[in-house]
């Protein structure tokens, strides 16, 4: 068999595997960001709706994205699993993987806006929900053979597809299940509830960056002109200047170089390459990379602002990140680069407002079909199920306790019981 | 197979002489501390907590399955307590200085204690000094001490008239309720609740009531609390699992045993506290709210049967208990099959019951 073919499936297997490996680094930097009487809960949670994601995408997510069907969806390819297949230079299965990976980290991002406060049923459901439609059809219409995809949508490895869907749905989420107790005050002034481990925050992030060179350099789909180093470089410089700029912002505007919106600056530079890693200059990257760092800042500020109640900052750095590195190309994306992977050059190396206005309309579609979809399912789930949220004692005490029966730190947690009404 | 407990003419008018009894306990109760006359039970004059004690021990032992006569001793004897222990604070620092009333919360409020029970109690005194502060606190350690002395174990969540916070003069303690209520968190409204299955057992039954027309006032005004407080008992732990068998405590504790009170009389008790709330009733026993709901509210006699039931099967299994075992813990396995096929239903109809109430409170509000 041609060796090439064989590297390439190494290669792209490789890269399922590190950002199936993101999986834990969103376990560590969700639990840290969170309180200890929740830390088993969100752990665990990410395990088993990573297994829920699965089995959907292999059922329906999977055809609905690449299947043959129209401009909105795909319709074939239900129950994947022939092993003589190939797709796109690569064996059907080693794409499969990849895709999948990328579905289960899209919905991950999207229960960051549950965070906390959600049933788990609420959890189950959804997952099935988002795994089935939410995502594969954005994906569907940019990765497939959907009508943005024919527009020249450039999207290299899913700001948009996994980060804006994701931090979409997560907004639905947090807006209907309201805040948590305690953040918001009568008057509306915040309160920051902090997570209880900053050391976990800071490792999952090091893991998602390690990861991120899975996702990014994996969506290059193989190793064809050793293309993926270039795309790592790009990656890399992103987070690096993303980290330094968020750094720099809070501690110019606060005083203090707070850790989490350091961590979220870095993140903030990795989502907003994720689209552009393939189609910039490296001096792009970094400035693409400072400017999300610096909006990561000024967004997470703004929705607390608006009384929206962010645990885990998905919403800022996903989705306004998501959003940011998604229209970037339209302005830094390079003649050459655009030729070789998509789409047109951007506006500072004049290909005018043409590629700006394809990322525009992707983002605005993608966005707003991901949200008002996301938001009609939560609110059917909040009919059916008579609430998504955990009773008012169930919050207190920890859903730890109240949904699984077991603390995560056992031995840090109260265990006298509440005083209850009539002892 | 039939029903597993009938209902006789000859019960139905026992319930509702006793119901009548508790009625009269609640609104008529009223004992002149200072004048030294009790208007029913025995005078306590000359005897001891210990006493007390050996009486409560002998007492009880004959109840098998009458909740109220059980509760009737249990009031008997707390009262005399109380006595013992006025007179014990009288020969220390005088005098109560002021009217007071000495109230009783938690089951024992409502009536509805077992065999073994803890202390849920409160003081509230007219005037407000220090002078007062201290000598009711003093009353009410005493009293604390007292009942502890008689196997009423102490509280572990310190709602007892030796804690500040549930002794206090009428002027403070209208305070405190306005602030709960306005606090509005999960605490407070807690506060609310167990200040609100409450009845007076000593001294002026006005004092309490005083603050229940607060509460009441407040529900008039601010339509939010009501689903506040419906939130606030909204964890209702299950007790039936996914294939309808028992599900027994996971702690270690618990392990193979059912939790009675949480699991099968809260649905209860919390559903008709919030209807008694909605329909602002006095009274604090489950029972007399259940025989004044079923004025307002269809099905309610049928929950009420099964309340009652419940109490005297709780009675029924604690008699094979000793008296360090967890009252409220059943071993799953000591339950035969019938008694297994009555809990469930019992719990059944709790869930159903506490649905029903949050569909008539979210509907009317």
């Amino acid at each position: 068999m041609d060796p090439i073919y064989l590297m390439n499936n190494v290669f792209i297997i490789v890269c399922f595997t590190l950002v199936l490996l993101m999986q834990g680094g969103f376990i560590l930097l969700e639990a840290g960001s969170t309180r200890m009487k929740n830390a088993g809960h969100i752990a665990g949670k990410t395990i088993f709706t990573v297994g829920v994601a699965s089995i959907v995408f292999w059922a329906v997510g999977y055809g609905f994205i690449y299947g043959e069907g129209n401009a909105f969806i795909g319709l074939s390819d239900f129950f994947f699993g022939d092993f003589t297949s190939e797709v796109d230079g690569l064996a059907g299965s080693t794409d499969f993987m990849f895709q999948l990976a990328f579905a289960a980290i899209a919905l991950t991002i999207a229960f960051g806006g549950f965070a906390e406060r959600a049933k788990l049923t609420a959890y189950v459901v959804f997952a099935i929900a988002f795994s089935a439609i939410v995502y594969p059809v954005v994906a569907h219409w940019i990765w497939g053979d959907g009508w943005l995809a024919d527009l020249g949508k450039q999207d290299f490895a899913g700001s948009t597809v996994v980060h804006l869907t994701g931090a979409m749905a997560a907004l639905a989420a947090t807006i209907i299940l309201k805040p948590r107790i305690g953040k918001f005050n009568k008057d509306g002034s915040p309160n920051d509830l902090a997570g209880h481990n900053q050391v976990y925050t800071a490792l999952g992030v090091l893991v998602l960056w390690v990861g991120w060179f899975g996702f990014n350099a994996g969506s290059t789909l193989g190793v064809d002109g050793a293309f993926f180093g270039y795309v790592a470089l790009n990656t890399q410089l992103a987070a690096a200047a993303g980290a330094i700029a968020a750094m720099f912002i809070v501690w110019a505007l606060s005083g203090k170089a707070d850790i989490p919106t350091t961590l979220n600056g870095a993140l903030a530079g990795l989502v907003a390459i994720t689209a552009s890693c393939a189609f910039v200059a490296p001096w792009a990257a970094v400035v693409i990379g400072v400017i999300g760092g610096l909006i990561v800042y000024a967004s997470m500020k703004f929705f607390e602002k608006m009384q929206i109640d962010d645990p885990i900052f998905a919403l800022s750095v996903h989705g306004i990140a998501g959003i940011w590195g998604t229209i970037s190309t339209g302005f830094f994306a390079t003649p050459e680069l655009a030729a070789m992977n998509g789409g047109e050059a951007g506006l500072f190396y004049g290909g005018g407002l043409t590629q700006l206005g394809v990322q525009t309309i992707g983002v605005v579609s993608s966005g707003l079909f991901a949200f008002v979809l996301s938001f009609i399912i939560l609110k059917v789930m909040v009919t059916i199920m008579g609430g998504i949220r955990v009773s008012e004692e169930e919050e207190l005490i920890g859903l730890d306790m109240a949904e699984h029966g077991s603390y995560g730190y056992p031995e840090n947690m109260p265990t006298e019981e509440n005083k209850a009404p009539g002892a | 197979m039939g029903l597993i407990w009938q209902s006789t003419e000859a019960t139905v008018t026992q319930r509702i002489c006793l119901l009548r009894k508790i009625k009269l306990r609640e609104h008529n109760r009223y004992t002149s501390i200072n004048k030294g006359v009790i208007e029913d039970g025995y005078s306590s004059q000359g005897m001891r907590y210990e006493d007390i004690k050996e009486l409560r021990s002998d007492r009880i032992k004959v109840i098998t399955e009458d909740h109220i006569l059980l509760n009737e001793i249990h009031d008997e004897l707390m009262q005399s307590i109380v006595e013992i222990a006025v007179a014990e604070v009288k020969s220390e620092l005088g005098s109560p200085p002021s009217r007071f009333a000495f109230f009783l919360m938690g089951s024992a409020g409502r009536f509805e204690q077992s065999f073994w029970s803890d202390q849920d109690h409160g003081i509230i005194y007219e005037k407000s000094n220090n002078e007062n502060a201290n000598y009711f606190i003093r009353l009410g350690k005493e009293i604390s001490k007292g009942l502890s002395i008689c196997d009423y174990d102490l509280c572990d969540g310190k709602v007892m008239a030796s804690n500040p916070l549930w002794c206090k003069s009428i002027d403070e303690w209208e305070r405190q309720v306005s602030g709960w209520l306005t606090e509005d968190s999960w605490q407070s409204l807690r506060n609310i609740s167990i200040l609100f299955d409450s009845r007076v057992l000593v001294g002026e039954s006005d004092f309490l009531r005083v603050l229940k027309d607060i509460i009441f006032k407040r529900l008039d005004k601010e339509q939010n609390i009501i689903f506040r407080l419906l939130d606030n008992v909204g964890y209702v732990k299950k007790g039936i699992g996914f294939f309808g068998q028992l599900l027994p405590e996971t702690n270690s504790k618990g392990k193979g045993h059912i939790h009675i009170k949480e699991k099968i009389l809260f649905p209860y008790v919390n559903s008709v506290r919030l209807l008694a709330f909605k329909e602002r009733i006095y009274l604090p026993s489950t029972l007399s709210r259940f025989n004044h709901l079923t004025a307002f509210y269809k099905d309610m006699k049928e929950y009420e049967e099964t309340f009652h039931r419940i109490l005297e099967l709780r009675l029924h299994f604690q008699k094979r208990l000793n008296e360090d075992d967890n009252v409220n813990l059943i071993s799953i396995e000591a339950l035969s099959s019938n008694e297994k096929k009555e809990i469930k239903i019992m719990m059944k109809n709790g869930y159903k019951l506490f649905q029903k109430t949050k569909g008539i409170i979210q509907q009317r509000g």
